[in-house]
């Protein structure tokens, strides 16, 4: 396949990074009540929770009664060095967020305060996972909201990724304190599922690629720093390599000597990179790869084998190495919190994993022979095995369980890499268990109001674009579907307008209201029925 | 503002889930929709991508004729490349936007594994796909799907029986696609107890690689076997038998049904490697293409010079209408009241008895969602047509499992009139 595709020199890593949303420009001013400016038509007041965590309200001259509560994502708790790809140079901050920003455009919050609603969110008390605490802020803040505001009739609280955890989590807690939730992206229900795609990626990185990664059990202290930063350096240094032998199959120098030894060197390197992301629930679809678009001709080999065998794998790369970032850091932070190593895969079994997938992608996989051969060798290894204690702890974290008890309206990606679609539909598939059974419970006295619109953005059934020279183009706006919580302006004001529905009326907006809704917000599916498999941590095929 | 939520959660709504309750997507008073998806891009292209038209085609030939319980059918054909991937790009907007009532014909075991999902969810009849991987039989993990083709596992027993009967104690290799595919034939032949010299796995696509169909000969040349078996698709038995050729080396090519179609050989190697066909030995559960004295064969070639103009008539335009034919028969059985409960219904019930070009019977009942289970074989002439050896269709039937192959006088149902169901 060498000569076929043109891939070496595409930027695919520089490109990577966690979600971390611009924020609106605030005074800098906090303290524990709302100081606020006075200001017309909006006016701002900036305060802290008792916890510490600073938190802004924007409130309109003409406000309604209904504010919005933002509860931001995942944001690393530690600062990263500047010689990282793509996450180099971060600093901790705890600056507050009001409502979602798209690339630095605030519309979608201009627009809420231009229809008369407050927003309002806060930079969390810590960063890092931290679900439980980003709770209690929350709770605060509403009482604080309405104690400065009581002309206060309503609230929705909504949020993306870790912060559509958190909103989940406080519907589910505190209903009688809401009038609608949006999770947007939602994490897994606890934090060890959501690490399970994570941490099987960074395994079998180190299994397969480089066995000098440590992949957790990060020591305390500095020392753990250093080692996860470590781990961060060598895995985008890893996935630096298998993006430049794309074509060629070669492995990278740092894979271990058995992999020569067994032979299994014969096998694609790219054929391995797939099975990892397959066997972990990595989307195949990535932010520039679609895995069915090649370079030139549709009736070519190279279009046919590339858009089969090559994006694929170059979305897993792209899907990846978000991934491992993640597992590396929030690895490192959840075993801070919890006193030892998390992630155990002692009784996986990866051939389970990927039953029916060594079927659909036997041709990226380089055949059921290759298969067989790379699933034995990880079968062979050695597995990672977490600290029960630790794991005790970690599982005393906060979680979600799928109970609606105010109208939500959730929306996630298709092939989110951080928060895989499969969230929305365990929570999906939670709330019709409850829905039955309140129907049920009416004897047949009518029917109680559905009230979970579950959204999905879909990917485009082309997106992958090339240079006239056949060479991939990663310089172009995310596919819709793709990436992590990469919703546009549009989709989220369609959102808000949902919620206000929901929340003025107390049930979710249904019929032929929501179909043009979701319509116009273009690339998105409403179906009820339209389930994306569950994360593996769920189910294993 | 908790009081207010909690009071409006007790009013009673209709959930959004229940607004289509009494409306069937893809059905009005006046028409049904269907999906295909299929290669009409891509290396699988040649060929394969005449089956969805000769489909339409026989749609529109039954449309003209009054169409089924009055509704007239209309085929929205979507192209996977042959990605399964794209498959089930393709298969949700058939699904989601075209709001079609089943997908009839789609093609490939890759493929239709990656819609299995989204299928069984939606609770859509995916009938008659065009791929004999024998798990798609399994109704409990496929519940909505029916199978026509005899499975690939029926075809390498059969193949091993037809071994023992014509070549016993030559030796014998095979080259195969390394995936479902060929393990299903790996299966087969393991049960009929066919040894090989050597075997030769390939990946789905590497065909295209001349390094690699270049290893299977220097294999193939190094055993040295009387008897080689190609099962896999046209465009590798293209490259094994052009490879073969180059390097001078001669063996009793035995071809897997889906790759000796001869047009299709010709559309992906050029015209002139049609005669390296020539002398292979060939497997169908259709009666030849060519044959004009079978009635159903005589009554497609009518339908596709009207509905199908200018494509030349061969194995994939009769699959097409043929497959065609015994939709229209699934419809026109599930009555007036057309939804995809009942789609599903009538198969079970009578689609053993609908009337097809096949030779061999139809298993689908309550209980088994298997097409045909039986083949015949035949040899290629110099124009890459096949005949049944001996001038007769001599089919030989089993089953997936350990069941016996036998040779079987079973009729098949006789052609309606005008080509037209009236079951």
């Amino acid at each position: 396949m060498k000569n076929l595709w043109n891939v070496k020199r595409i930027a695919i890593l520089g490109s990577t990074a966690l979600a971390l949303a611009a924020v609106v420009a605030i005074p800098s001013t906090a303290s524990a009540a709302p100081l606020c400016d006075g200001k017309f038509p909006v006016q701002s007041c900036v305060g802290a929770t008792s916890d510490g965590a600073p938190f802004v309200m924007q409130v309109p001259a003409n406000f309604n009664g209904t504010v919005y509560l933002w509860s931001h994502g995942y944001r690393y708790n530690v600062d990263i060095p500047a010689a990282i790809p793509g996450i180099g140079g971060y600093k901790i901050t705890n600056t507050p967020e009001p409502g979602p920003v798209v690339g630095g455009d605030t519309s979608v919050i201009k627009y809420l305060l231009g229809k008369g609603f407050a927003v309002m969110g806060s930079g969390f008390a810590r960063q890092g996972w931290n679900a439980d605490s980003g709770v209690a802020t929350d709770e605060e803040l509403i009482t604080t909201f309405e104690s400065k505001f009581p002309t206060t009739t309503h609230v929705i609280a909504w949020g993306a990724s870790l912060g559509g955890f958190i909103t989940q989590t406080l519907a589910e807690k505190d209903a009688a304190a809401l009038s609608a939730a949006g999770p947007l992206c939602v994490a897994s229900p606890t934090v060890e599922a959501e690490l399970q795609m994570a941490g099987d990626f960074l395994w079998g990185l180190k299994t397969f690629f480089d066995p000098s990664i440590k992949a957790g059990n990060y020591s305390a202290g500095a020392a753990g720093y250093a080692e996860a930063m470590g781990d961060l350096g060598k895995v985008f240094t890893v996935l630096g390599k298998l993006q430049a032998n794309i074509a060629s199959g070669a492995w990278p120098d740092t894979a271990p000597a058995s992999i020569h030894a067994t032979g299994l060197d014969q096998i694609p390197s790219r054929s391995a990179l797939l099975l990892l992301g397959l066997m972990a629930g990595i989307p195949t679809q990535s932010a520039h790869f679609d895995s069915t678009t090649g370079p030139g001709s549709p009736n070519s080999a190279a279009y046919t084998s590339f858009a089969a065998a090559a994006s694929p794998a170059l979305a897993i790369l792209e899907n990846g190495a978000t991934a491992a970032a993640l597992a590396v850091l929030v690895t490192y932070d959840v075993e801070q919190q919890s006193g030892g190593a998390i992630f155990d895969n002692t009784k996986t079994d990866y051939s389970a994993r990927v039953a029916s997938e060594s079927t659909i992608f036997n041709a990226g996989l380089s055949g059921a022979t290759a298969t067989a051969g790379l699933l034995g060798y990880l079968a062979q290894a050695p597995r990672a095995t977490a600290n029960p204690a630790a794991l005790t702890k970690m599982r005393s974290l906060a979680q979600w369980t799928g109970q609606v008890n105010v109208p939500t309206v959730a929306m996630t990606g298709v092939a989110d890499p951080v928060t895989p679609a499969g969230d929305l539909t365990y929570l999906a598939q939670q709330y019709a268990k409850q829905w039955e059974t309140a129907h049920k419970a009416t004897l047949g006295k009518g029917r109680p109001p559905y009230n979970l619109i579950a959204l999905f953005g879909l990917t485009p059934a082309h997106y992958t674009t090339f240079t006239a020279a056949g060479l991939p183009i990663t310089t172009t706006p995310a596919a819709n579907g793709t990436n992590h919580c990469n919703f546009n302006v549009k989709q989220y004001i369609a959102v808000a307008d949902l919620l206000a529905t929901a929340s003025a009326t107390g049930k979710d907006l249904a019929g032929g209201a929501l179909y043009t809704t979701v319509r116009k917000m273009g690339g998105t599916t409403r179906d009820v029925k339209f389930a994306p498999a569950l994360p593996k941590f769920y189910a294993a095929d | 503002m908790g009081l207010v939520a909690t009071a409006a959660l007790i009013v009673n709504a209709l959930p959004a889930h229940a607004m289509n309750l009494y409306k069937q997507d893809g059905v009005t008073s006046s028409t049904i929709t269907l999906g295909i998806t299929s290669p009409l891009t891509g290396a699988a292209a040649p060929g394969y991508n005449k089956v969805p038209y000769a489909m339409q085609a026989y749609f529109n030939y039954v449309n003209d004729n009054g169409g089924v319980n009055g509704r007239k059918i209309k085929l929205i054909i979507k192209d996977d490349a042959y990605n399964p991937v794209l498959a089930k790009s393709v298969t949700n907007d058939l699904v989601l936007q075209n709001k079609v009532l089943a997908i009839v014909g789609s093609l490939g075991t890759a493929e239709n594994e990656a819609t299995t999902r989204f299928i069984n969810d939606h609770g859509v009849p995916r009938l008659f796909v065009n791929t004999g991987y024998s798990g798609f039989a399994d109704a409990t993990k496929y519940p909505t799907t029916y199978t026509v083709l005899p499975s690939y596992v029926m075809e390498a027993k059969i193949m091993g029986q037809y071994l023992q009967d014509n070549f016993a104690g030559k030796s014998v290799a095979i080259i195969y696609q390394d995936d479902d595919f060929g393990a299903d034939a790996l299966k087969g032949f393991a049960t009929a107890g066919t040894k090989f010299v050597v075997k030769i796995p390939y990946a789905s696509g590497s065909q295209a690689d001349p390094t690699v169909v270049g290893k299977w000969i220097s294999g193939l040349a190094q055993a040295k076997p009387d008897v080689t078996i190609m099962f896999g698709v046209s465009s590798a038995t293209a490259a094994a038998l052009g490879g073969a050729y180059k390097a001078g080396f001669k063996t009793q090519w035995l071809l897997g049904s889906v790759g000796g179609d001869g047009t299709t050989i010709a559309t992906v190697a050029g015209p002139t490697a049609v005669g390296l066909l020539y002398g292979a030995i060939g497997a169908s559960f259709l009666p030849a293409p060519t044959d004009v004295s079978d009635p159903y064969v005589a009554q497609f070639q009518a339908i596709n010079t009207q509905y199908n103009a200018g494509v030349a008539f061969d194995n994939n335009v009769l699959q097409g209408m043929n497959t065609a034919m015994l939709t229209v028969e699934a419809l026109r059985a599930a009555g007036s009241n057309l939804t995809r409960a009942s789609l599903l219904k009538a198969i079970a019930k009578s689609g053993s008895t609908f009337a097809s070009a096949g030779f061999a019977p139809l298993g689908y009942s309550a209980t088994s969602h298997v097409g045909y289970n039986g083949y015949w074989f035949g040899t290629y002439g110099p124009t890459g047509a096949i005949k049944p050896n001996g001038g007769t269709y001599t089919l030989y039937t089993t089953d997936s499992g350990a069941g016996a192959v036998v040779k079987t006088t079973s009729k098949r149902p006789a052609l309606p009139a005008k080509g037209l169901p009236n079951n």
